[in-house]
C-alpha cells in the first residue's frame, strides 16, 4: 500500500505539491488527472526519486517503509516503477542489456539466482509479442530513434518484465494513436492483480476507457482537491476542471 | 625546453651510437638528424599547439634505446587477431623468429626500412631519426585479396624506444594495418615512434593504431599520411596506455577525392595526460574528411584533441564533419577540444561539433529507476559513449580485443561480458 501524507514539494524556489494526501491500496488501480502544472510529473518523479525536488513536509511510505529515504535503485528493487512521460534514449546501451540487468537486480533483491538467458529469452519474447513490438527492438539501443509510441510501448514492456508491485505510469497513453493505445492498455491490464498498485496519470480519460481505475483523483494547484470511482472521469472529460477548482475554493 | 636537457639527449646519442649494432642505417644520417634537432629545439608549453602536452615529462626520460633485442618466447606476446600476418619488433629490432615468414603476408613485401622519413622538421620526428635503429618497410602491391597485416612493436625492457614504420600502399590496392604498441613494463619508459602511410590512387588503408603501453610511459609519436586520388585512408587511434601521451598525425588529401576518416578513442586516469594534435590537409577538389573523437577522462586526467582541418584554394568541393565529445568522468579531470577550420576557398562544406560535460543526469536517473547499481549505470554510460566510434572497427576479432581492452581500463571487463553477449 502507498500512503502518501501532506506532501510538499519544491522544485527550485517554487512550490509545487502543496500538501498532498492520497492512499493507493494494494490490488487498486488508481487514476489521477489534472489540468497542466498541476503537479502530476512531480508526484510521478518524487515517488521514483528523481534528483531536484525537494520534499519540504509530509511523508510516503510504501509497504510501511519510509520511501522517501531510499535511493532511486532501492525503491525500484522494492518493486516501484516509473514509466516516464518521456522515455530517455540510451544510444549504445542495447535493450536487452538493460532488461536483463534489471530484471537480475530485481531477482537479486527478492533472493533469487540471476535469470538463465534461454529463459531470459523467452519471456522477454512472450511480452514483446504482446506489446506488439519486433525482436529487432531488442538489439537496438534503449529508445534510440524510437518514434513516441514505440517508446511508450518500450516502457511498458520494461515493466512487464520486472513486475513491479507499484507502477507510477506518468502520461503513458500521451502521443499515442487509437490502436497503439489498445495495446500499451492491455499490456498494463495484464499487470492488473490483487498483489500490485497501479497508478496512471493521465490528462484524457480515453485510456480510462480501457482500464477501467477503482479510484479518480482530480490534482490541481498541487493538491489532491477530489476523488470519486471511475465515473468521475467521464465528468471530468464533460465538464472540464474549472468546477472541481472553483467548489474546492 | 632547456638547453641542458638537449645536451643530455646528445650526449645519451653519442653514447648509443657507440654502444649499439649498427641496424639497416647509416650513422651519418642519425647524426644529422640529431644536428637538426639540436638546431631546432624541443617544442615548449608556450607552443600553442604543444601547450596540452606533458612535455615536463621529457626531462625525467631516458632516451637511450636498447642495444641488442631481448627474445621473448611468443606467448609472453599478447594475442595474435586472427587472419592477419605479424610482424614483431622487440625494443625496436626486428624480431624475425617472432614474425611471418616473408612468403606469408600476401600481396605486401617487408624489408628493413634504411631511408629516412620525411620530418618536416618535427621535433620528434627528428628524435626518432637520431636514434632510431630498425624499422618496417611495407610495400602492397594491388591484389584479389586485401593484405591484412600486424605490425607489433613490444618493450621486454625498460629502454627507450623508437618504432618505424612507412607503409606504401600501391595503386589500387587494398591494406588493413594494425599498428600496435604494447609495453609490458611497468617502469618508465620513453617511447617515441615514427610512421609514414603513402596511399596511391585508388588504393584503400584501413589503419588501426592501438596505443596499449604502459601507464609509467612518456610517449611521443608523429604519423604522416599522403592519400592520392581516389584513394581511402581510414585510421583508429586507440589510446589509453602512457602517463604522459603525445600524438601528432598530419594527413594530407593530395589527389581529387582522396578521402579519411579519423576515429580517435582516449581513455585516460589518475595522473594521465593524453594529448593529440590532428591536422587533416584538403590540397585537391572534392575530398573528404569525418574525424570523430571520444574521449574520457577520470581521476585527474587530461585529454586534449586539436582537430584543425585546412582547405586549401585548389580543394573545391571539399566536404569535412567533425564531431568531437569529451566526457569527464572526475571532478579535477580536463579535457580540451579544439576544432579549428582554415579555409582558404568557396564552396566548401564544413560542420563542426565540440561538446564536453558530465554523464548525463536524465540518462542515469533512467537506468536507477529500472533497478540498476549505480556504479553500474555510470559504467554503462560511459561505455555508450564510446561505443558508437568503437563499432567502426571492421574486423571484428579486433573490436572485441579493443573492447576488452577498453573495458579493462574502465575496471568493467565483468558488465562487459554482458555487453557481447
Amino acid at each position: 500500500m502507498l500512503m502518501i501524507e501532506d506532501l510538499h514539494v519544491s522544485v527550485g524556489t517554487t512550490a509545487v505539491l502543496k500538501g498532498l494526501n492520497l492512499t493507493v491500496p494494494t490490488g487498486e488501480v488508481h487514476a489521477i488527472m489534472g489540468p497542466n502544472g498541476s503537479g502530476k510529473s512531480t508526484l510521478s518523479y518524487v515517488l521514483a526519486g528523481r534528483p531536484g525536488y525537494q520534499v519540504t513536509a509530509g511523508k510516503v511510505t510504501y509497504d510501511g517503509q519510509d520511501l522517501l529515504a531510499l535511493a532511486p535503485e532501492e525503491r525500484a528493487r522494492r518493486g516501484v516503477f516509473l514509466g516516464f512521460q518521456y522515455p530517455v534514449e540510451i544510444p549504445g546501451v542495447n535493450n536487452v542489456y538493460l532488461l536483463k540487468a534489471a530484471l537480475n537486480a530485481m531477482r537479486k533483491q527478492r533472493g533469487l539466482p540471476e535469470v538463465d538467458a534461454f529463459e531470459f529469452l523467452g519471456l522477454v519474447r512472450d511480452k514483446m509479442k504482446l506489446m506488439q513490438m519486433p525482436e529487432t527492438f531488442l538489439s537496438r539501443g534503449v529508445n534510440e530513434g524510437f518514434s513516441g509510441g514505440e517508446k511508450k510501448r518500450n516502457e511498458i514492456l520494461q515493466m512487464l518484465v520486472l513486475e513491479p508491485t507499484l507502477a507510477i505510469l506518468d502520461e503513458t497513453d500521451s502521443g499515442l494513436d487509437i490502436d497503439a493505445l489498445k495495446v500499451v492498455a492491455s499490456g498494463v491490464k495484464s499487470l492488473r492483480g490483487p498483489t500490485r498498485s497501479i497508478v496512471l496519470v493521465t490528462h484524457y480519460q480515453r485510456l480510462l476507457d480501457h482500464i477501467v481505475p477503482d479510484r479518480v483523483h482530480v490534482l490541481a494547484g498541487g493538491r489532491i482537491l477530489r476523488s470519486g470511482d471511475h465515473t468521475l472521469a467521464h465528468e471530468l472529460e464533460r465538464r472540464g476542471y474549472d468546477w472541481v477548482i472553483s467548489e474546492a475554493a | 625546453m632547456t638547453s641542458a636537457l638537449l645536451t643530455r639527449i646528445a650526449a645519451e646519442h653519442a653514447a648509443a651510437l657507440a654502444a649499439q649494432h649498427p641496424g639497416p642505417r647509416t650513422l651519418a644520417h642519425r647524426r644529422n638528424a640529431l644536428q637538426s634537432l639540436l638546431a631546432r629545439g624541443l617544442p615548449s608549453g608556450r607552443d600553442e599547439n604543444w601547450r596540452y602536452a606533458n612535455l615536463r615529462a621529457l626531462e625525467k626520460a631516458n632516451f637511450t634505446p636498447a642495444t641488442s633485442a631481448a627474445e621473448p618466447r611468443p606467448e609472453q606476446l599478447p594475442a595474435a587477431i586472427e587472419g592477419f600476418a605479424r610482424l614483431v619488433f622487440v625494443d625496436g629490432w626486428y624480431a624475425p623468429q617472432l614474425s611471418a615468414a616473408p612468403g606469408d603476408i600476401g600481396a605486401a613485401t617487408l624489408t628493413r626500412l634504411e631511408d629516412e622519413l620525411p620530418t618536416h622538421g618535427q621535433a620528434f620526428a627528428l628524435l626518432n631519426e637520431a636514434f632510431g635503429g630498425d624499422g618496417a618497410d611495407i610495400r602492397v602491391e594491388a591484389s584479389d585479396a586485401p593484405v591484412d597485416l600486424e605490425v607489433l612493436f613490444y618493450s621486454a625492457s625498460p629502454a627507450a624506444a623508437y618504432p618505424r614504420l612507412r607503409v606504401r600502399v600501391a595503386p589500387n590496392a587494398q591494406l588493413r594495418l594494425i599498428e600496435r604498441h604494447v609495453g609490458c613494463v611497468a617502469a618508465a619508459q620513453f617511447i617515441n615512434s615514427a610512421v609514414r602511410i603513402e596511399v596511391a590512387d585508388g588504393a584503400t588503408c584501413r589503419h588501426y593504431r592501438l596505443q596499449e603501453t604502459g601507464m609509467a610511459t612518456t610517449w611521443t609519436d608523429t604519423l604522416r599520411a599522403s592519400v592520392a586520388r581516389d584513394a581511402s585512408y581510414h585510421l583508429h587511434l586507440l589510446q589509453v596506455g602512457a602517463l604522459a601521451a603525445r600524438t601528432s598525425v598530419d594527413i594530407e588529401l593530395a589527389g581529387p577525392a582522396a578521402q579519411t576518416r579519423i576515429d580517435t578513442v582516449s581513455l585516460a586516469d589518475g595522473q594521465q595526460v593524453h594529448d593529440n594534435m590532428i591536422v587533416v590537409d584538403h590540397q585537391a577538389a572534392h575530398t573528404q574528411t569525418q574525424e570523430n573523437f571520444r574521449g574520457i577522462a577520470a581521476g585527474r586526467a587530461r585529454i586534449a584533441f586539436n582537430g584543425l582541418i585546412i582547405v586549401r584554394d585548389s580543394a573545391h568541393h571539399a566536404d569535412s564533419a567533425q564531431s568531437l565529445k569529451g566526457l569527464l568522468a572526475g571532478q579535477d579531470a580536463e579535457i580540451d577540444l579544439r576544432p579549428q577550420l582554415e579555409i582558404h576557398t568557396d564552396e566548401v562544406r564544413c560542420s563542426h561539433g565540440a561538446t564536453t560535460g558530465k554523464l548525463d543526469d536524465t540518462m542515469l536517473f533512467y537506468l536507477l529507476t529500472r533497478g540498476i547499481e549505480r556504479e553500474t549505470a555510470q559504467r554503462l554510460l560511459k561505455w555508450a559513449f564510446i561505443t558508437d566510434v568503437v563499432a567502426n572497427i571492421d574486423v571484428p576479432a579486433l573490436r572485441t580485443h579493443i573492447q576488452r581492452s577498453l573495458a579493462s581500463r574502465m575496471q568493467d571487463a565483468q558488465s562487459l561480458e554482458e555487453l557481447l553477449s
